[in-house]
């Protein structure tokens, strides 16, 4: 059998004589990168958790009966310190530093935080170093069985007491 | 005119800032738009995973019933399981109560989680069944012949190893199926201490114990064997699979391709006019001159029947891999990967049931442990190993069913192999074996006498008759492959369909005692 | 080519297709979704609800329980949507759930988020949701009611609480309490009492009430209602249950938490038992826990073949309240930080879940056998049990005979040794063998003089009375039969020759004891000497191994 070359194009190094217009190629490879494209965004969505493996982060405190004014409680387990005033209203303060999440240390002047040396005063106001925000206060609710409900989860306006 | 460097350096990052996206393109896409075959060419040898192929490709390996694409089938369903097996490991724990909790979320919580598992189940299976189907076409079309012994060794390696990938596997969800399964599949491991213990040389030599052992890092099955499975299933044999995977790939390349017949050429329709041949004018590189020093030139005469890969082979593979993925996809749509109850090693479970590839091998296990669950597995490995350096006939490669005897002698081993395996075994679910007869028969001739053994010596016995009937080794390993295929399917399907409590024998899941 | 080039397209078109199957279910066929968009549309305008799984985690009773996502008015700061089976709130119980989670009291599998899967109605998952009425069964999974009587004292507490009226001002278990006594408000509504012995019964309940509230209570009156209140735990029907088995004997031959029989199985854990692992094909009906249980009270040994446990005869509601009472069998492993008081005082000090009055004593071992009166049984298919209140047996048996015949019980036979491996102490055989004097009219045992061995008699002679006369029923080497196991070790070693010679010569009537003293129409009488002669025989079984 003799070689026949064909007429449009002589060589490898030529390019396609006419550029076809390849639908059927096209449409293949276009399905095929869209599939590609929807399976991919499917995988991202899982690393997303749906719920998180942490227990509720609301919890129920019993104060101590001669816990004095100012004169932190601190449940064992939980990032937080709640205090009684002098008129016996309650509120917890947030113990979660805002600048890097340490967890501040209380001395009679207020938090100080270990990591990074932010200060805040006793009502959670920054005093020095980089916290950009004072301590969040945290939602406190009389519980109908006795005790405190403390919830982590909920932020309230500072100054914010139950009674 | 001004070049470049000769302006302000302001005006020249200006410049550079401007050529960045072309750049860019550039740097990784060397060879530009593939419009010229020379092009396609570049493009497919100056990129790492494309280069895996040939630049140019036979037709004889295009057509589908060469392949049948079963081997790019596999590798796809590899594929899937590695991804989704990766995206699993987000969720799973590999500690025991915790990792039955942990596929339970995956299940109920982990969004995509329950579609991920279960395409992660499908693709492994259909992985299994690629695997086996791939190797049997290869034999089939006599493709594993000279220059081709070496791949089809490594090719029996990446069977090895996805089993062993499946059956790793099987532990961690750690509910019931998992843990007896896998005790079991330990036991099976110790089996050779049927025979030690026969001999009374366990107390010093004891491969079984010691398989056991290392497979389980304890005397049971318990957190240090989830640990050692998880291992293996996650590290150790997917990085075996990748690493043989590459040499199985480029071992294709380097010995020419897909097998063809010898007169593959003359059998093809004449070439479309728009191929032409490699080598025209001035070829710019030939990777060809190490066929030439070694006596196998390229053609240069007569018409071309190599295409270019790149548009032509890689719509094949990306074909098929599409259709494992709608395979998978609907598979883990419509059923979902199981889950028993949590393990519980004071209950086993009744029957405890291997999955289904290894309930072949389940079956001759409860005839002798040793023979089925080692003996025999090494025989038939070793078998197949030897198979391309034991049949070193030409006639028929590349062809389905090719040499002496063709499809007529495939047909006759497939029926002598069914019908004997079928009747051997009727027998011994209908009559009992030596130690129901006589139950003081040592434990050494139950060993060398069962059906498992009955059946492989019947089966070499029916190879040896092929072999001098039509005076070929094709026919002989045609005769026995065949037969082991046939007997592998009957005794998965006993196992699969008719096994049930106490592994009797019964007709339906729904006699079972109990329900 | 273009086939090759179908294949592709055609492949990546179903792919696409598949996956938005994909996305469908993964964000439209969720059941949990379905409900919490109806939820959200019955929610007042304006309250802000996301869509999105809850649960409640405590890791200490390794608890994740996903229940909330649909029970939304359970959830933690949910508002419950009044009257509604899905949404509702929880009934007020001693237990918050955000505290304990669900699973621990209900049954079902906590991690699941579709309604078959939460609640257990489907295969592989061994502790399904309890049904309904045995709701309060959970229960168990931690408490152990302490002190629980017969049935026949918790009814009558009952029926004077009914008879006083308390019912009228009181709520109690769901019912009463309309009445407001001090309709002015100045004092609070009368307490319910539901769970009056829970939370400690005060004992000054009777100076609480306004003066002429009450009607003047007798002594046992007020001790009848006390013992009902203090049994008021919360789970309505419960106590009821266990005081049925307190009333049945089952622990004759089944033990829980270590007091009890061993001839049939322990059933300690019995309601956490996984319904695969039970045999179905003698049951009809569903394929559940409490229907295996029914069924198995009605026939044992269609359930279980080989049982050895007899038909006992019982009524609907006594299945009913004895599948209810075993499903509270469930005696969860939880850390002992969590354990309530009543468990720890069961299990860590050893206080009796049963009461130790001789009456409950009675219903919880012996009646089964014995019978309710004490009147012995015989079961189709075993040898009788004896009559232990027979008045002629007590009137020979000392109390040393009874506490020995309880304590050590007959070896081989069914009869255990309550005081070595039954688990019962001496005070409580004591008060057993005060309540068998009661069943028998309050019958005395004779003052005996003589010592415990005195017969000395003609043993050949004896032998032969023995085999015409006695062996038909108490078997030719004394193994029992229609009569007792004469030939039992301790029975030879505890009985005096007196009370063998009385029980020959006197028989006991009511039972198929005869005397033989005188003559039936079975056999003569036999003298004075030829009784003591197969004593004597009876007494060379003593010897030997």
């Amino acid at each position: 059998m003799t070689l026949q070359a064909p007429p449009t194009k002589e060589s490898r190094l030529d390019p396609d004589p006419v550029p076809r217009r390849d639908f059927l190629g096209l449409a293949a490879l276009w399905s095929t990168l869209a599939a590609g494209i929807v399976a991919l965004l499917g995988v991202l969505r899982l690393p997303k958790a749906a719920v998180l493996p942490a227990p509720s982060r609301k919890f129920r405190v019993e104060l101590p009966d001669g816990l004095a004014p100012g004169t932190p409680f601190e449940p064992a387990g939980r990032n937080v310190a709640v205090f009684r005033d002098p008129e016996g209203a309650v509120f917890a303060i947030s113990k979660v530093c805002t600048h890097l999440g340490c967890i501040v240390k209380l001395d009679p002047q207020g938090f100080h935080c270990p990591c990074h040396g932010s200060l805040f005063d006793p009502q959670g106001q920054v005093l020095k170093g980089p916290a950009p925000a004072a301590l969040p206060w945290q939602q406190v609710r009389k519980a109908p069985a006795g005790g405190w409900i403390v919830d982590e989860g909920t932020t309230v306006p500072a100054g914010t007491k139950e009674a | 005119m001004a070049t470049l460097e000769d302006r302000p350096a302001l005006t020249r990052f200006a410049e550079n800032l401007r050529a960045l996206p072309a750049r860019l393109r550039e740097s990784a896409f060397r060879s530009g738009a593939p419009v010229s075959d020379r092009a396609r060419s570049t493009a497919v040898f100056g990129n790492v995973f494309l280069h895996l192929h040939s630049v140019r490709v036979h037709r004889w390996t295009l057509r589908w019933a060469t392949t049948w694409g079963l081997g790019i089938l596999t590798l796809s369903a590899f594929l899937i399981a590695l991804l989704t097996g990766v995206l699993l490991m987000f969720y799973y724990k590999p500690y025991p109560a915790a990792a039955y909790d942990s596929i339970k979320d995956i299940h109920f919580v982990v969004p995509t989680g329950r579609f991920m598992r279960n395409l992660h189940r499908w693709s492994a299976n259909l992985m299994v069944v690629g695997v086996i189907l791939h190797m049997a076409r290869v034999f089939y079309a006599a493709a594993y012949r000279r220059p081709r012994e070496f791949n089809w060794l490594v090719g029996m390696a990446l069977l090895s190893i996805t089993l062993g990938l499946s059956f790793t596997g099987y532990l961690l969800p750690w509910d019931q199926l998992a843990y007896w399964a896998i005790t079991i599949g330990a036991n099976i491991a110790q089996s050779p201490r049927e025979v030690t213990d026969a001999l009374g040389w366990t107390a010093w030599f004891d491969p079984g114990g010691l398989q056991k052992l290392l497979l389980l890092g304890s005397d049971e099955v318990g957190e240090e064997a989830l640990i050692r499975f998880y291992l293996l299933h996650v590290m150790i044999l997917p990085i075996a699979l990748v690493m043989l995977l590459a040499v199985h790939f480029w071992r294709i390349r380097k010995d020419g391709g897909l097998a063809r017949p010898a007169d593959a050429d003359q059998r093809l329709a004449p070439p479309a006019r728009r191929h032409y041949p490699v080598f025209t004018q001035q070829p710019r590189k030939t990777y060809h001159l190490a066929a030439l020093v070694r006596g196998r030139s390229p053609q240069t005469q007569g018409p071309e029947h190599t295409v270019p890969s790149l548009p032509h082979l890689f719509y094949a593979e990306a074909g098929v891999l599409m259709l494992s993925v709608a395979l998978c996809l609907l598979l883990a749509l419509l059923s979902d990967a199981p889950l028993k109850e949590l393990a519980n090693p004071a209950v086993p479970e009744n029957p405890a049931k291997a999955p289904w590839y290894f309930l072949g091998l389940q079956e001759l296990v409860s005839h002798s442990a040793f023979m089925g669950g080692v003996g025999i597995p090494a025989l038939v490995l070793l078998g197949l190993g030897l198979i391309p350096f034991l049949d070193r006939e030409r006639a028929g490669t590349g062809e389905w069913f090719g040499g002496p005897g063709g499809s007529r002698l495939v047909v006759q081993a497939a029926i002598f192999g069914l019908s004997s395996s079928i009747l051997l075994e009727a027998f011994t679910i209908r009559f009992g074996w030596l130690r129901q007869w006589w139950p003081e028969v040592p434990q050494l001739l139950i060993t060398a006498i069962n059906p498992g053994t009955l059946l492989t010596l019947l089966f070499a016995g029916y190879s040896i008759w092929a072999m001098r009937r039509h005076d070929s080794t094709r026919a002989g390993a045609t005769a026995l492959f065949t037969c082991f295929l046939a007997g592998f399917l009957v005794l998965t399907v006993i196992g699969y369909y008719f096994r049930g409590p106490n592994w009797d024998f019964y007709w339906s899941p729904a006699q079972w005692p109990g329900h | 080519m273009r086939r090759r080039k179908h294949l592709l397209l055609w492949s990546s078109v179903a792919t696409l297709l598949l996956l938005g199957w994909a996305i469908y279910e993964e964000h439209f066929g969720q059941e949990w979704r379905r409900l919490q968009q109806q939820y959200q549309s019955r929610l007042p305008a304006g309250q802000n609800f996301p869509v999105q799984l809850r649960q409640i985690v405590v890791p200490s009773l390794a608890v994740t329980d996903r229940c909330v996502s649909c029970h939304l008015g359970m959830a933690a700061g949910e508002t419950p949507l009044e009257g509604d089976p899905v949404f509702g709130a929880h009934p007020p119980v001693a237990h918050d759930p955000a505290e304990f989670g669900c699973t621990v009291c209900h049954g079902g599998q906590g991690r699941a988020t579709s309604r078959a899967d939460a609640h257990g109605d489907v295969e592989f998952w061994p502790l399904p949701l309890l049904p309904a009425p045995y709701r309060y069964a959970g229960c168990g999974s931690c408490h152990t009611h302490l002190a629980v009587p017969r049935l026949e004292a918790v009814q009558r507490g009952r029926a004077l609480v009914e008879r006083f009226d308390c019912l009228r001002c009181h709520a109690l278990e769901g019912r009463g309490g309309t009445l407001r006594p001090f309709a002015d408000g100045a004092a609070p509504a009368a307490p319910d009492l539901s769970a009056a012995g829970a939370r400690g019964l005060d004992s000054g309940w009777v100076g609480k009430h306004g003066p002429g509230a009450l009607p003047e209570l007798a002594a046992d009156e007020r001790s009848g209602i006390d013992a009902f209140l203090s049994s008021r735990s919360g789970a309505p029907g419960l106590v009821e249950a266990k005081a049925l088995f307190h009333s049945l004997g089952c622990r004759g031959c089944h033990a829980v938490s270590g007091v009890g029989g061993d001839d049939g199985p322990d059933l300690s854990q019995l309601g956490r038992r996984d319904p695969a692992q039970l045999d179905f094909s003698g049951v009809r009906g569903d394929r559940s826990l409490p229907n295996w249980l029914r069924e198995h009270f009605l026939a044992p040994a269609r359930v279980v073949p080989g049982s050895a446990m007899p038909e006992m005869g019982l009524g609907e509601s006594e299945i009913e309240g004895l599948t209810f009472y075993l499903l509270s069998l469930r005696g969860a492993s939880y850390p002992e930080a969590f354990w309530p008081r009543d468990r720890v005082r069961a299990q860590l000090l050893g206080e009796r879940d049963f009461s130790s009055d001789g009456a409950t004593l009675y219903g919880s071992f012996c009646a089964a056998c014995h019978g309710p009166r004490g009147q012995g049984v015989r079961y189709p298919g075993s040898s009788t049990f004896p009559a232990v209140a027979n008045p002629d047996f007590l009137a020979l048996a000392s109390d040393e005979f009874l506490t020995a015949a309880i304590g050590r019980g007959r070896p081989g036979r069914r009869m255990p040794g309550w005081g070595s491996s039954g688990g019962l102490t001496e005070a409580e055989i004591a008060n057993l063998v005060g309540y068998l004097r009661l069943l028998g009219n309050g019958a005395a045992a004779e003052p005996d003089p003589r010592p415990t061995r005195w017969v000395e008699a003609d043993r050949a002679r004896g032998k032969e009375l023995y085999i015409a006369n006695c062996a038909s029923c108490h078997g030719l080497m004394g193994e029992g039969g229609e009569g007792t196991a004469l030939g039992n070790p301790v029975l030879l070693e505890t009985a005096t020759d007196t009370y063998l010679v009385q029980t020959i010569s006197r028989g006991r009537r009511g039972t198929n004891m005869p005397s033989f003293a005188e003559a039936s129409l079975t056999h003569r009488a036999l003298t004075r000497s030829e009784i003591e002669s197969i004593v004597a025989f009876l007494r060379l079984w003593e010897t030997r191994p």
